[in-house]
């Protein structure tokens, strides 16, 4: 998949608009310097918004496209093109292509002449889409064909490439739309673009089978993106398979589940659980142990014991861990790696001190989150109290301070299977560089997909869902894979 | 034939020494010179620092009982910092010299991706070593790694080719943890064990 980076242009500047209006503007700067800070090589496409073009219908950024051009970069140019003279003028201050909106939509005749005079191979025709409606002449207004009719017609003229907007996402760092591409079907390469805010978003995109491109703007300029590490992700797509994680929840020596932290009951044997589950394919096993007092910390070191010693993947451990010395405990007692709770709110400089002794890769950060209001607060003992600690910025000072990854739970998604809190997860991976476990809300194979593709997550935890067999990890991999997201 | 499981203090020898007997091993976990250079199917495991684990191999005397007994004709397998030790040197700290087994220098991942990596990898095989396994993905953690390697049997990508399995005669080396790697990592170590 290409990732083409996008500037938009006003007054040989590069801006952002916010929600399209011209009254609302962040400057970046000029071109050439912008694409050096954000590494955009020789032979790199290049996405070309003229502004003003779009407002009034002058074409006025020729000369920088002139410039761009003889750097070396393949641009494809837009902003209110109406006519063939139009398109022709970008074309011949040397853009390869040019990106058709509008007209596209509205007025066939039109597209079909710039078309017959420059090829198809020289238009990208621009869609916006909001809920499903196209949407035409900078978002004012539906056009008159549906989305259907569009695209039946583009293709029909021999167009190859056909940039979707999803006009609803665009700008807001909410995402891209997964569903709309999911959905799209036609031969043409489809580029997408519109909210595409991570390096997450861009792997996600990469997944879709009709998705060949995407361009990015805003992301890119925040510094959210870096190219560079984008299109080495999406080189590689497959080769880093996501996890799916289940979770045996143990007290007192046996398995047992709960719905929101309470109403607790008996489940199973832990050993037999975790083979059961490496045999089905789980990537990796947390055991969380929910033991309310100190004297029973040493059932779960034995239950440690007795997991790793029947368990050839990763063993990650939780619960009631306080100090250096537990951390080692566990360790010793046959744990991969160590998830931190409440005692790192408490201390955050444990996670540095266990991360220093251990390494980074043996400190698991354990967050309990839950809505309240606006913001997420990171709850402590088991979910039932809140810290104060506001949970998203939690997670960022943990990964400062050492910890290899984040176990991110929603306390209001646990044992409901509503599915997990995309936008809680986002929350955080749009901030972090570690991975995240999403937990919490798993109730169909649909939800482990989004958490991944919306969401963000490295890996998927659940525990009652494959603990009663209402899905198998088989399921899940097999749905996953389906949707072409790699999986072990 | 026995295997003998070099009992590294550098190393979750409690683990690789599970896999091993699971995967069929008769196990001798040993730190003594002479049972190592005797040995004819040699382990050496290792994690955490090359510093660390060479030093404790030179000032005890085990590098020269592996490299005794590998010139006796035992075959060996370095596991994960174990498989770095094979190598000429590693770049952690300026140099610090290997075994010199295999041809090679172990870097620090110059990679886009986050370092270290954590986590299961695809990983392109060939050979003895990897002869049935269905699926060839497997555990990494790591922050160093060989890169393109003439002895390479494995290969792996995290932004960037690595060299994720060595063989040079008898001497085997895998970046990855095989007592984490599920039934490939069993099937890894079962198929090294059979190997003559």
């Amino acid at each position: 998949m290409d990732v083409i980076p996008s500037l938009d242009l006003l007054d040989g500047q590069v801006v952002r608009l916010l929600h399209g209006d011209f009254a609302r503007v962040t400057a970046y700067g000029d071109p050439e310097t912008v694409l050096d800070s954000l590494g955009v090589p020789r032979g790199s496409r290049l996405h070309i918004v003229d502004l003003e073009a779009s407002r009034s219908g002058r074409p006025v950024e020729k000369e920088i496209v002139r410039r761009l051009a003889s750097r070396g970069l393949r641009i494809q140019a837009g902003g209110g093109i109406r006519s063939l003279a139009d398109a022709r003028t970008w074309i011949e201050t040397g853009a390869e292509k040019v990106v058709i909106g509008t007209v596209a939509a509205d007025s066939p005749e039109v597209l079909r002449a710039i078309v017959n005079d420059l090829g198809a191979d020289r238009v990208i025709a621009a869609i916006d889409v909001r809920d499903g409606i196209v949407r035409v002449a900078g978002w004012e207004r539906d056009a008159k064909s549906s989305l259907a009719e569009v695209f039946a017609r583009v293709e029909q003229l021999g167009i190859g490439e056909v940039l979707i907007t999803d006009i609803s996402k665009d700008g807001a760092m909410r995402g891209p739309s997964f569903a709309l591409y999911r959905s799209l079907r036609t031969k043409m390469r489809i580029i997408a673009s519109g909210g595409v805010s991570t390096i997450s978003d861009v792997v996600s995109l990469s997944r879709i089978g009709s998705v060949g491109a995407c361009v990015i703007g805003r992301a890119l300029l925040d510094g959210r993106i870096r190219l560079a590490e984008a299109r080495a992700r999406v080189a590689t797509p497959n080769a880093i398979p996501e996890r799916i994680i289940p979770c045996l929840d143990v007290r007192d020596g046996r398995v047992v589940k709960g719905v929101n932290f309470v109403d607790i009951r008996d489940a199973g044997d832990p050993v037999e659980c975790a083979i059961r589950y490496e045999a089905e394919g789980g990537d990796e096993l947390v055991i969380l142990d929910i033991s309310a007092t100190d004297a029973n910390r040493s059932t779960a070191l034995d239950v440690v014991r007795r997991v790793s010693e029947s368990l050839f993947i990763p063993l990650t451990v939780g619960g009631g861990v306080r100090t250096i010395e537990d951390f080692r405990a566990l360790l010793r007692a046959g744990a991969d790696r160590v998830a931190i709770n409440t005692a790192a709110i408490r201390n955050p400089q444990l996670i540095a001190d266990c991360a220093r002794e251990f390494g980074v890769q043996a400190v698991v950060l354990s967050c309990d989150a839950k809505r309240a209001g606006d913001h997420y607060e990171a709850m402590v003992r088991g979910g039932k109290e809140s810290s104060g600690v506001d949970a998203v910025e939690w997670c960022r000072r943990a990964e400062e301070l050492g910890a290899g990854e984040i176990l991110l739970t929603s306390v209001d998604r646990d044992g409901t299977n509503s599915g997990y809190d995309i936008e809680l997860l986002r929350a955080v991976t749009s901030i972090v560089r570690i991975g995240v476990i999403a937990s919490g809300g798993a109730g169909n194979v649909e939800h482990f997909r989004d958490a991944i593709e919306a969401g963000g997550a490295r890996a998927v935890l659940a525990a009652s869902l494959f603990h009663d067999r209402r899905l198998s990890i088989g399921d899940v991999k097999q749905f996953l894979a389906s949707e072409g997201i790699p999986v072990r | 034939m026995k295997t003998t499981l070099i009992d590294s203090p550098v190393a979750n020898v409690a683990n690789i020494a599970r896999a091993l007997r699971v995967a069929g091993a008769e196990l001798d976990v040993t730190r003594d010179p002479e049972t190592i250079a005797n040995a004819k199917k040699l382990v050496l495991p290792g994690v955490g620092s090359f510093i660390a684990a060479m030093r404790w191999l030179t000032e005890n005397n085990i590098d020269t009982a592996i490299r005794a007994a590998v010139n006796d004709g035992a075959s060996l397998l370095g596991i994960c910092v174990g498989h770095q030790l094979l190598f000429d040197s590693s770049s952690e700290m300026g140099t610090t010299r290997g075994l010199g087994l295999i041809r090679g220098e172990v870097r620090q991942f110059d990679s886009v991706l986050p370092v270290p990596q954590i986590g299961w990898n695809r990983v392109a095989t060939s050979g003895p070593l990897f002869e049935d396994v269905e699926n060839s993905v497997f555990y990494f953690v790591n922050s160093y790694a060989a890169m393109n390697t003439p002895d390479e049997i494995a290969r792996a990508d995290y932004g960037g080719p690595f060299t994720a399995a060595v063989q040079r005669e008898r001497v085997f080396g895998v970046q990855f943890h095989p007592e984490k790697s599920s039934a490939a990592g069993l099937r890894v170590l079962r198929n090294y064990i059979a190997w003559t």
